[in-house]
């Protein structure tokens, strides 16, 4: 008997409006598990290889796990998956909240939507029952608005909707898919695939919980969690925020400042998250901030996420759009020099309300801030904003015209890269992305680790897709039992790129590979500091799912199967090792702080490409997955694919 | 010897709310950082700077007048 799913996945193609529900069996769950492998499986088995990221060939697919719903901390997520038009490879991204757990007990474990609909339509999906209606009236509507009114016409204050904002419907090549109007499924374009395919919407309602093999075990696990929330690593990020890591950046010289030219930002405490937590959460004045200004996913006890409200000043914000977390604090921040913290707040709300990465949204207008104060860009090109380093007015000026592709907005609607091409000038050099993807806020030329991830990661640059360096350099002695579970024991050098180092990227890699197919918070669940362990890992899902054997090996595998289907995916497409590149600006020296004169080696970076492509038993002189190593993972169709 | 604190995070509950995690130690000359952390009861991973500048060692010898900051802090985000 299956325990933790539903066994139904509901396919919809928009272009005719038909549906079919498929009930895949419990093989196909235990090979999977869910998230972001699952979805990978059926990108490659639905979508031919080319087609428009835009177009109706696109497939885009919502998916969760077999522990999506189960009563603990950290499973609430879902993986939004298609060809992304921002990179133009495999599109990724997870995203929390309450939506994914309401959805499994909607009837299904994932959504894969085909096709484009003629007219703006929303998917409601209740108690396993599901249709399209009418979205024309929600077309244009800010996130708010189009959740206001989609519960209020289907008369239920709990739906929960998932939606694009207007960024997605024009295209913004950065839009972001949303519930609670605050949580995002952020990266790689999602939001303007759905948008490009006339669905503005996902709402969903049900009461099916899935059964749970070991309820005690589940209630064991949690209550465990619970206990120990306080003593964890994790205390200060469910109270201070993830911008609580803001201070300790910039004492380690990563915090990146001036577009990624310097690791310190002299006005690092004006965002720092203990100053929020004093200044702009809700409630902040009367010293209930704890109570009222921070936020949860569904069963979640940590309760990380931040509610910013301000009535007074210049810029006014709405606690329903939640609040900012350390990427958009830096990038909106100290990627452009700013120092307002409630100019960054109201970013982060237009980001929210129209739909958009604020990672790749702010690192655009902070490539645009370095052109312009290299004196390339000028009035002209700006329509008359002034990009001087630390201009918050423009910046939150900006980052409305981008959502509505208005004027110089319109360019940078397109992300850096393509701006970039466009204006030429050599404002290329000015770029952190790679694959087309801005660089989050994590820098490679101090915690080097991060080269290798930024530089071959199918979706582009990425910060939450192993675990850091700090995990095996001085902090190991912190973290022994669990990172031996990994197979690590010895701590490396700082800056190193030592074969261990690389091992351990590899590994870990694979460890996120599998919490992102299992939909697992990064926070809650992790190979170092997070609440929960590996062993804890392993302990959830034969609780949740019944499957006595699983081990943690099967669970690397799990991630490991999702990373190759997702280079198979950009093998496909024609990418390669030549397309794993870094940009040219993390071989110049960091300047100021500690990090100053901090640069990556050329040589040495790629000397490191090798060993992970080692590692990761690929072919090394194309970085694409061999035939041997995808039967090793039971994927001998996707090496059908590919010709192998 | 006297040594200028600040926490950040949730270390600043280390010492009474109002404090904001500002005050001035009175430390034995000679005492480290290793000192001031078992002073603080400070047992998990920390970022540290010394009048500014980072600190990663712990039998670093402080002087009078020191103005420490400490962060707690994990990698991601």
């Amino acid at each position: 008997m299956a325990h933790g799913y539903n066994g139904k996945i509901l396919h919809v193609d928009l272009t005719d409006g038909k549906f079919r529900v498929e009930e895949p069996g419990e093989a196909f769950y235990r090979k999977y598990m869910g998230g972001s492998a699952m979805a990978m499986y059926y990108l490659l088995k639905e979508m031919p290889p080319g087609v428009d990221p835009l177009g109706p060939d696109n497939v885009l697919v919502l998916a969760l796990s077999v522990l999506t719903g189960a009563a603990i901390s950290g499973q609430s997520r879902m993986t939004a998956a298609a060809k992304s038009p921002l990179t133009g490879a495999i599109g990724d991204s997870q995203g929390g909240g309450f939506f994914p757990a309401e959805l499994k007990f909607a009837g299904f474990d994932a959504i894969v939507i085909k096709g484009v609909s003629e007219k703006p339509v929303y998917l409601w999906i209740n108690e396993g029952q599901y249709e399209l209606r009418d979205a024309s009236h929600l077309w244009g509507k800010i996130t708010g608005d189009a959740e206001a009114i989609i519960k209020e016409e289907l008369g239920d204050d709990k739906i929960e909707v998932l939606q694009v904002g207007p960024a997605g419907e024009n295209g913004v090549r950065f839009a972001g898919i949303f519930s609670m109007s605050n949580r995002a499924n952020g990266r790689t374009g999602m939001g303007a695939v759905m948008g490009s395919k006339n669905l503005k919407a996902v709402a969903v309602r049900g009461k099916q919980r899935p059964s749970v093999a070991d309820k005690a075990g589940l209630v064991k696990l949690a209550k465990w969690g619970a206990a120990n929330l306080d003593d964890s690593d994790i205390a200060g990020i469910a109270k201070y925020g993830t911008a609580e890591t803001t201070g300790s950046n910039q004492t380690s010289g990563t915090l990146p400042s001036y577009n990624y030219n310097s690791g310190v930002f002299d006005q690092w405490e004006a965002l720092d998250g203990t100053t929020m937590y004093d200044t702009v959460l809700r409630g902040a004045a009367e010293g209930k901030q704890d109570r009222e200004g921070r936020d949860t996913c569904y069963a979640c006890t940590v309760r990380c996420k931040r509610v910013v409200e301000l009535t007074e000043g210049t810029y006014k914000v709405d606690p329903h759009y939640g609040g900012p977390e350390y990427e958009t604090t830096s990038t909106f921040g100290n990627y452009c020099a700013i120092d307002d913290l409630p100019a960054i707040c109201k970013a982060h709300e237009l980001c929210n309300k129209y739909g958009m990465d604020s990672i790749s949204c702010g690192a655009t207008i902070a490539w645009a801030f370095e052109a312009f104060n290299a004196g390339i860009l000028t009035l002209d090109d700006t329509e008359g904003l002034d990009l001087t380093w630390g201009n918050a007015e423009s910046m939150v000026k900006l980052t409305e015209k981008i959502a509505k592709r208005d004027g110089f907005g319109d360019l940078l609607a397109e992300g850096s890269e393509r701006a970039a091409k466009k204006i030429g000038r050599g404002t290329e050099a000015f770029l952190i992305t790679c694959k087309g993807q801005e660089a989050p806020a994590h820098m490679p030329r101090v915690k080097r680790s991060l080269a290798i991830i930024y530089a071959t990661n199918p979706f582009g640059a990425d910060h939450q897709s192993h675990e850091h360096d700090p995990a095996i350099e001085d902090d190991l002695e912190y973290y022994t039992e669990r990172m031996a579970v990994l197979g690590f024991t010895e701590a490396q050098e700082p800056r190193s790129l030592s074969a261990e180092k690389i091992r351990f990227t590899a590994a870990s890699q694979r460890m996120y590979g599998a919490m992102d197919s299992l939909n697992l918070c990064q926070f809650v669940f992790g190979p170092a500091w997070q609440l929960y362990g590996p062993a804890d890992m392993v302990t959830l899902v034969r609780t949740v799912t019944g499957w006595e054997d699983v081990s943690f090996d099967e669970l690397q595998k799990v991630g490991e199967r999702r990373l190759n289907m997702m280079r198979a995916f950009n093998a496909r497409e024609g990418l390669d090792r030549k397309d794993d590149v870094l940009p040219e600006k993390l071989f110049k020296p960091l300047k100021g702080g500690v990090s100053d004169g901090w640069k990556l080696d050329r040589a040495e970076v790629e000397s490191a490409l090798d060993k992970y492509f080692e590692f990761c038993g690929w072919d090394v002189s194309t970085g694409n997955p061999t035939r041997v190593k995808l039967e090793e993972l039971d994927l001998g169709w996707v090496a059908d694919q590919l010709g192998l | 010897m006297e040594i200028h604190l600040q926490l950040y995070s949730i270390l600043r509950e280390k010492l009474p709310f109002d404090a904001k995690g500002r005050t001035v130690l009175q430390l034995d000359e000679g005492a480290t950082l290793a000192d001031l952390l078992n002073e603080l009861d400070i047992k998990r991973r920390v970022v540290i700077s010394v009048n500014g500048v980072l600190e990663s060692d712990k039998s670093h010898q402080l002087r009078d007048g020191d103005a420490v900051k400490i962060f707690q802090s994990v990698s991601g985000g």
